[in-house]
């Protein structure tokens, strides 16, 4: 498994291997039921120590996202659709919390912030509207 | 589980220095890092452990056989690189190696060719005539070569240029996969262990300091600066602070409880940046009144 980690970055390492392997793993890249490397390789491929990947691991595993098998190590968990919803508006709203509360501070009304996200999503579906309308003949190849 | 090493009341005294009463121990597939200023007895410690001079008192452990001076069976479970390189100096560095492979029955010829290749070391060449660099390299194959279940590296990469510096970390990487090794490895210059060390004991004037995973260090401790009009009071877990017309900044030892009561006292503008493990190291060898994090 390809990992990209930095020691340039403000996100700790351990953050940065558990939000690398969630991207995969909510895109489909690495499908329910598929082992992930055993911690001490990760460690090696990735050099950095065995407690930070272990770390990184257990997040994943917190959330849900993956599982361990006594003496077989870690594997990708079945994820219903609504679990991943959920994952998707639990960090959304990690996410947005800073943000909106920066704009209350700077005195800004709820329903002005609100307007504020309406239009983010408006200008967003009109954008994937143009792509989808461009992209229909590559959509195979894409997948 | 039998540990890699451990270290119960180790002292040693010279005049004017006393190292321990020291209780350390590490457990087999991790890194321990050993960080302390130079004279605060690391090198002293794996002496003590390699065998090279006898503790004043208490036990050393090497994967459960005790080290003493009548069986040196403890001694084949170790690689030690340390600050003395003692070869033959009027030998090449090839039969130096062949040499020492006579103390090891789990020698390998075949390794000791495949490091010195990696560390680009000239087996032909005599040892006298190695450079200071050259002269770690031959150390560190000697180390490695009849791979030991402990290491003990004493600042193994100083002298090294960045290419077999890089080689050596790649090789230690691979020497802990395994998950049965273990590395004891001391420095001053934390970069090289920033990643490979799962914990670190700091080692102050001959006694421990701290000994804490690296990783909750890295969380934990952060700079914040921020305003406050009126006199500052007691923070919790706050290092050091600096102060210049109402505007502070300290260093926290803990930065969840040093907010918490930031926006308590109703501090404002408050700015948080972490701070990298070299500049953590230097706070907590400077000593100041952390609160020591378990």
């Amino acid at each position: 498994m390809l990992l990209n980690l930095t020691d340039l970055s403000d996100e700790p390492l351990q953050s940065q291997i558990s939000r690398q392997i969630r991207a995969k793993i909510l895109a489909g890249d690495l499908a329910a039921g598929e082992a992930l490397p055993s911690i001490r390789a990760l460690a090696r491929d990735t050099r950095v120590s065995v407690i930070t990947v272990q770390r990184g691991y257990e997040d994943l595993e917190r959330e849900g996202l993956i599982h361990s098998r006594r003496g077989k190590g870690f594997f990708v968990s079945e994820l219903g659709s609504d679990t991943k919803a959920r994952m998707a508006r639990d960090r959304l709203t990690g996410r947005m919390e800073p943000i909106v509360r920066a704009a209350l501070a700077e005195g800004l009304a709820s329903d002005e912030i609100l307007a504020a996200a309406k239009a983010i999503v408006t200008s967003q579906s009109e954008a994937r509207r143009i792509d989808a309308g461009q992209d229909d003949d590559n959509q195979g190849a894409q997948l | 589980m039998t540990k890699a090493f451990r270290l119960i009341d180790l002292v040693k005294t010279f005049p004017g220095f006393q190292l321990g009463p020291l209780g350390l121990e590490l457990e087999p597939g991790a890194v321990l890092g050993y960080v302390g200023p130079n004279a605060s007895g690391k090198t002293t410690t794996f002496h003590c452990m390699a065998g090279i001079t006898r503790p004043s008192s208490g036990t050393i452990e090497i994967f459960g056989r005790q080290a003493g001076p009548h069986d040196a069976a403890w001694k084949l479970d170790l690689g030690y690189v340390g600050d003395i390189h003692a070869f033959y100096e009027n030998w090449t560095a090839e039969a130096n190696l062949a040499f020492r492979s006579k103390f090891y029955p789990n020698w390998s010829q075949d390794r000791a060719r495949e490091l010195a290749k990696r560390f680009d070391l000239p087996l032909g060449a005599k040892a006298k005539n190695l450079s200071t660099g050259n002269r770690v390299k031959l150390s560190l194959v000697a180390a490695l070569a009849h791979s030991p279940r402990l290491l003990l590296l004493d600042e193994p990469t100083s002298g090294l240029d960045p290419v077999v510096r890089r080689e050596v970390l790649d090789t230690l990487f691979e020497v802990l996969e395994s998950g049965e090794r273990a590395i004891f490895y001391a420095t001053h210059i934390l970069t090289d262990i920033s990643r490979l060390a799962d914990r670190l004991a700091f080692l102050k004037a001959g006694k421990l300091a701290q000994v804490v995973a690296k990783d909750d260090l890295l969380a934990k401790w952060r700079r914040i600066s921020f305003r406050y009009a009126g006199s500052l009071p007691e923070l919790d877990s706050s290092v050091a602070c600096d102060t210049e017309a109402g505007s502070h900044r300290l260093i926290s030892s803990d930065h969840d409880r040093t907010l918490a009561r930031l926006q308590a006292i109703g501090a404002e503008g408050i700015e948080v940046t972490r701070m990298t493990i070299d500049d953590i190291a230097v706070e907590i060898l400077k000593g100041g009144n952390y609160v020591a994090t378990r």
